[in-house]
């Protein structure tokens, strides 16, 4: 029963609170440029349009072009299932840790890579090129934080880490979570594709990555990649937010309605995160890919720190 | 209070990381003074404690000198010092930019390693402080030599004086006012120095590059 309250709550709140994201992104950049923009909901209207089409498909592809959408939104929802929303529902057995989390998200992220190139276009291997560099050079950082919190929780599982987060109260005031927190937002940056790395809505073709290896796609391939693009964008900041923020040792544990609840805080913290990310989003500009590196060592640093604090503080 | 101190030493150490990451001397400027505005907030917390505790007002001076000397002065005197000399945009540094980062990071190591065996100071927050700080001392001397240009070095000399002042302020809990105060002109004088001397490398050399200094003028 516990379990598919949890898988209930997951794949509902993912699903939907998803493409909202997007859409408060891309309303609170409208403002900063005196535009009125597309309204929140535009990719819920996008999505549902792109449903209802039927995809067009180049001959000279392969079946890996056909399948890549498929396995690209899976991959995203079975991750999102690894990254608990809010700790008060727990199943009886929690299914896999950070690595698995990180491995999934590299399945999909190779599928979407070789249909980049699968295609032929000069734009796709382009992308595919530029999208595998960049999640190369971003990958220590990611490894290095999680494991310092996996350290610090002595566990992998994500569930018992927000746990541990949660028992520090604030932990942002923590030097070992505030050397990890700015490195998460490094790193959700590059992963998500957002501006100092990749600019998510130009479609100019030498800046764009992520852009890119979806050029190829259209109708229902297309929903399918972008809405696995925004799961994966909400898994991100999901985990910002529970490990980072948390908030659930302020509500007591009584039943469907903390639940309630603790989902509709969750949302809120959602929200200032992504205006936080909108806020970063406006006031940088895209980095030359050849700068990428120094952002990345940058993050890498940020976590290592964190890391060797650990070492003096955490044990 | 002791995490906050923890925090903030962690976050001046950063900024003297981000400072390495930086290309232009502009941003160098401006992030020798974010740094000396978490080095005027640790200060203003040591300060309040001992206003607290003992009822001496000195540290909480010694923040107030700071923010007018080095969080206002200094680099507005950099500001004016690089935009009299002629500027060329051109590569600064002789190695690119992760590796240099990555030997910081060697750097910090080195110091937690060697700061581990020292007797005294191994007990628990003084001692993240400690390393934190003597990293920064060690990162502003790799920075003065990673830079070609005069300015940059300038940068790298005061990232050093940030380091002791850091190491200082951590390791007694905030030196006599008196001390302080012949730092602070030591250091302007040393920055004043420094900067007609860049000035006048510019008019003799045409440029800020300190490896042309090699170079026979008739």
């Amino acid at each position: 029963m516990k379990n598919i309250i949890y898988y209930l709550v997951q794949l509902a709140s993912i699903i939907l609170l998803s493409p909202l994201v997007n859409g408060i992104i891309k309303k609170l950049k409208a403002f900063t440029q005196k535009r009125k923009g597309a309204p929140i909901l535009q990719m819920y209207y996008d999505l549902y349009k792109l449903f209802r089409k039927n995809s067009v498909v180049s001959e000279v592809t392969s079946w890996i072009f056909k399948v890549t959408p498929y396995i690209f939104v899976s991959t995203s929802i079975i991750a999102g299932f690894l990254v608990p929303i809010t700790t008060l529902v727990k199943p009886n057995s929690f299914p896999g840790d950070f690595i698995m989390l990180i491995s999934i998200l590299a399945l999909g992220r190779f599928f979407m890579v070789l249909a980049g190139l699968d295609a032929g276009s000069t734009f796709g291997g382009m992308g595919s090129s530029r999208e595998v560099m960049i999640s190369v050079l971003i990958e220590p950082a990611i490894f290095v934080s999680f494991f310092t919190l996996g350290l610090y929780a002595k566990s992998t599982s994500i569930y018992n880490i927000m746990l541990e987060a949660k028992k520090i109260g604030i932990p942002l005031l923590h030097p070992m979570f505030i050397m990890i927190f700015l490195a998460m937002l490094i790193i959700i940056i590059s992963e998500t594709s957002r501006i100092p790395v990749d600019d998510p809505s130009t479609h100019l073709e030498l800046t764009m990555v992520h852009e890119a290896m979806l050029l190829e796609y259209s109708g229902r391939h297309l929903a399918l990649m972008e809405l696995g693009a925004a799961i994966k964008q909400l898994i991100y900041i999901t985990l910002i937010v529970n490990i980072f923020l948390p908030t659930d040792q302020l509500i007591g544990n009584f039943g469907i309605a903390s639940i309630f609840i603790s989902i509709l805080i969750y949302a809120i913290k959602v929200i200032a995160v992504s205006t936080l990310i909108a806020i970063g989003e406006v006031s940088t500009v895209k980095l030359s890919l050849f700068s990428i590196p120094n952002l990345a060592a940058l993050s890498f640093i940020l976590s290592f720190l964190g890391f060797l604090q650990f070492f003096v503080l955490g044990r | 209070m002791e995490n906050y101190l923890a925090a903030l030493s962690l976050l001046i150490l950063f900024s003297a990381f981000v400072l390495m990451a930086n290309k232009r001397i502009k941003s160098y400027i401006a992030t020798i003074r974010v740094q000396s505005i978490f080095i005027a907030i640790a200060v203003g917390i040591e300060g309040a404690k001992s206003l607290k505790t003992t009822g001496h007002f000195d540290i909480l001076l010694v923040c107030v000198l700071i923010i007018a000397f080095k969080v206002i002065y200094i680099p507005r005197l950099l500001h004016r010092t690089y935009g009299k000399v002629e500027y060329r945009v051109a590569k600064d540094f002789f190695l690119n930019i992760p590796i240099l980062i990555l030997i910081c990071c060697l750097l910090v190591v080195f110091s937690y390693f060697t700061l581990s065996t020292v007797e005294g100071i191994n007990t628990g927050e003084s001692n993240v402080q400690m390393v934190n700080s003597i990293s920064i001392v060690l990162i502003g001397m790799f920075f003065m030599i990673s830079r070609k240009k005069a300015i940059g070095q300038i940068v790298g000399f005061l990232v050093i004086e940030n380091g002791l002042f850091v190491t200082a302020l951590f390791s007694t809990k905030g030196m006599p006012l008196i001390i302080d105060i012949g730092i602070f002109i030591d250091l302007i004088t040393a920055v004043m120095i420094m900067g007609i001397i860049s000035f006048k490398i510019n008019e003799k050399f045409d440029s800020i590059d300190t490896n042309k200094l090699k170079n026979l003028r008739g």
